[in-house]
């Protein structure tokens, strides 16, 4: 098999994947807007239907995902198993200490990123063994805390990139995008938005009358 | 007994990840191309000097690029064939940034010199269907030669946005450039691989592995230097950083030593000069110095080394505008620039009919002769061709000037004393 032929497979893959990912998030919505929750089976269905919608051509010049590629490139290994694992019937949402550690991680990470100072946190994702053991040192927290979940995502990733699994070299593109930091930022958001109108609750009942 | 088993996974995924790193090839130094026999700047050298000086070579030859039929072109690069031939490459399209805008070719016969009829090498269609997605816009090409002697062709494309939103990509040819393999994508960037765009030549590392100058030029503009290995970034190094300098040029000055550079994109009332930073590491890392004294446009530069040492500079040498373009060289040895030629000059013309004069590349054939290229009002690209007895002149020219200014320095500090 030449390497023409592997980047073509690895093309329709990354295509599959994202495909998956775009369903996913479709019917994220649609039970956003559900007031029943949907059942397994519809769940799958939904996901067969609207994956196969994206990723065939249909007609036009370009498959729907590719479009949608074209602008979010391939997403991060850790977002898409988060994405496809809220799917499932024993599904817990992650932890506010991981969305917290996200928030973190992506507000000093993306300035440097970007060229703020001659610092490149980037750079440590192509072969830093101090960047791959704080990952996994993450990884251990996450399962210490009892987020097992996350331990398996962690580690799919780590093995993802050392498979070349997406186009980059990079591990940062295997944990982190902007999308995933934009989820942890709105949850953390929210989070502490719902403390305080919980608190202001609290407040009112309890006020002496 | 969950936790266990994904403990003993994340264990896995750590031998995997550490194995990887470790197959990781060693940062190498830069290839160095030795400069012919060096010699002393003693009588005997100037006085050969002053007698090429004065000897008549051929003036440098002026021809255009092959007309594509579209009105707008820019961001021409070229390449030495094993054969001994130039070959071009060049965006045209309606305008820069239009979708009807094609990557094209030309190969130029050094013995007829005249360039073959244009072919297009990459169109927005063919590099959205080898890429797996939506493609809006194709520009500015940039060859390199791989070690096993393929050629491999730098590209950026665009899927929303301007220009700050590109991405690279590289296609490789087996025959010279005649066919190209599907594109491969380079992610270069945590941000949706946004803005990392290519405009000068390669380096090449010892291990056969390349150092390609890149730039971004959104939130930040600043240079980085990509390990790349065939189609892929194995490591990338920042060389500037805030909002000051693209389009780094790279100077190889020994195998682990180098200069680069850039064009300045600085905010009004900064110095409109040219930005450098310096590695001494084989480009492991970059420190930002003192900038170069001559005025920049925020305008492309384009530069190369000769196999006498003598190193050439091609830039708009004013502080606003494009219309004046000028080749300059420089002695290592000396570290001055200096003019050699003016290669365009509408200084004289009203503002309104000046025309643009921009984004040069250079290269050499057998290591003492240069082929430029550059942008002639957005309409043409225009080829100059200095050959070595023409660059040799100009170099002992420039060694004469500095053996003279030696010996009026001298005489004055024995007078001091």
């Amino acid at each position: 098999m030449n390497a023409s032929m592997i980047n073509s497979i690895m093309q329709t893959l990354a295509l599959i994947e994202l495909s998956i990912t775009c369903a996913v998030v479709c019917i994220w919505m649609l039970q956003k807007l559900s007031p029943n929750p949907l059942p397994f089976a519809v769940k799958i269905f939904l996901i067969l239907l609207i994956g196969n919608i994206l990723f065939w051509p249909l007609g036009m010049d370009l498959p729907l995902v590719a479009y949608v590629r074209g602008i979010t490139g391939d997403l991060s290994i850790v977002l898409s198993l988060l994405l496809w694992s809220s799917l499932l019937p024993s599904h817990k949402p992650a932890p506010i200490a991981f969305k917290f550690a996200v928030v973190i991680i992506a507000l000093c990470f993306y300035p440097l990123a970007l060229g703020f100072e001659m610092i490149d946190p980037y750079a440590w994702g192509y072969g830093s063994i101090v960047f791959l053991a704080a990952v996994l040192f993450f990884a251990l927290v996450c399962g210490l805390t009892n987020w097992n979940k996350g331990v398996w995502i962690i580690a799919m990733a780590i093995i993802a990139w050392a498979a070349h699994w997406h186009e980059s070299a990079n591990l940062w593109d295997y944990l982190l995008d902007p999308f995933l930091a934009i989820w942890a930022i709105c949850a953390c958001i929210g989070v502490l938005y719902g403390r305080k109108r919980d608190k202001a609750r609290s407040g009112y009942l309890f006020r002496p009358g | 007994m969950s936790r266990v088993m994904a403990l003993c996974f994340l264990l896995l995924a750590a031998v995997i990840g550490f194995l990887h790193i470790d197959s990781r090839p060693v940062w190498a130094p830069f290839a160095v191309t030795p400069i012919q026999a060096e010699e002393a700047l003693d009588e005997s050298v100037t006085t050969k000097n002053k007698a090429l000086v004065k000897s008549s070579v051929a003036t440098p030859q002026t021809n255009w690029l092959p007309d594509t039929g579209a009105p707008s072109v820019h961001a021409a690069s070229l390449m030495t064939l094993n054969d001994g031939a130039v070959r071009a490459f060049w965006f045209a399209g309606t305008r820069e940034g239009a979708a009807d805008v094609s990557i094209y070719s030309s190969v130029y016969d050094t013995k007829s010199a005249n360039w073959s009829a244009p072919t297009v090498v990459m169109d927005r269609i063919s590099a959205e269907k080898g890429l797996s997605r939506y493609v809006a816009k194709l520009g500015n090409p940039v060859p390199a030669r791989l070690p096993d002697g393929r050629l491999q062709l730098f590209f950026v494309t665009v899927s929303i946005g301007g220009w700050a939103g590109s991405s690279i990509s590289s296609i490789i040819s087996d025959d010279e450039g005649i066919t190209w393999s599907n594109p491969q994508r380079l992610i270069s960037s945590p941000l949706l691989n946004l803005s990392t765009l290519v405009k000068s030549p390669s380096i090449a590392f010892t291990d056969g592995l390349m150092g390609v100058p890149a730039y971004h030029e959104w939130i930040g503009r600043f240079g980085e230097f990509l390990r790349v290995d065939a189609g892929r970034v194995i490591d990338k190094r920042r060389m500037s950083s805030g909002r000051n300098a693209i389009q780094p040029l790279v100077y190889v000055n020994d195998t682990q030593d180098a200069t680069a550079y850039f064009r300045q994109t600085r905010s009004a009332g900064l110095p409109k000069k040219i930005p450098v930073s310096h590695t001494q590491n084989a480009g492991q890392t970059w420190q930002q110095s003192e900038d170069l004294a001559i005025a920049n446009p925020n305008s492309a530069v384009s530069g190369m080394a000769l196999k006498s040492g003598a190193r050439i500079l091609v830039l708009n040498n004013i502080e606003n505008g494009r219309y004046r373009l000028v080749m300059l060289m420089s002695d290592p040895k000396v570290g001055q620039w200096q003019m050699i030629e003016v290669l365009e000059d509408d200084e004289a013309l009203p503002d309104a009919q000046r025309k643009e004069f921009s984004y040069p590349y250079l290269i050499t054939v057998d290591g003492n002769d240069a082929h430029l290229v550059y942008t002639w009002d957005r309409k043409k690209i225009r080829h100059r061709y200095f050959s070595g007895p023409w660059l040799k002149q100009a170099f002992a020219k420039l060694q004469v000037e500095a053996q003279v200014q030696t010996q009026e320095i001298s005489p004055t500090r024995q007078e001091a004393q």
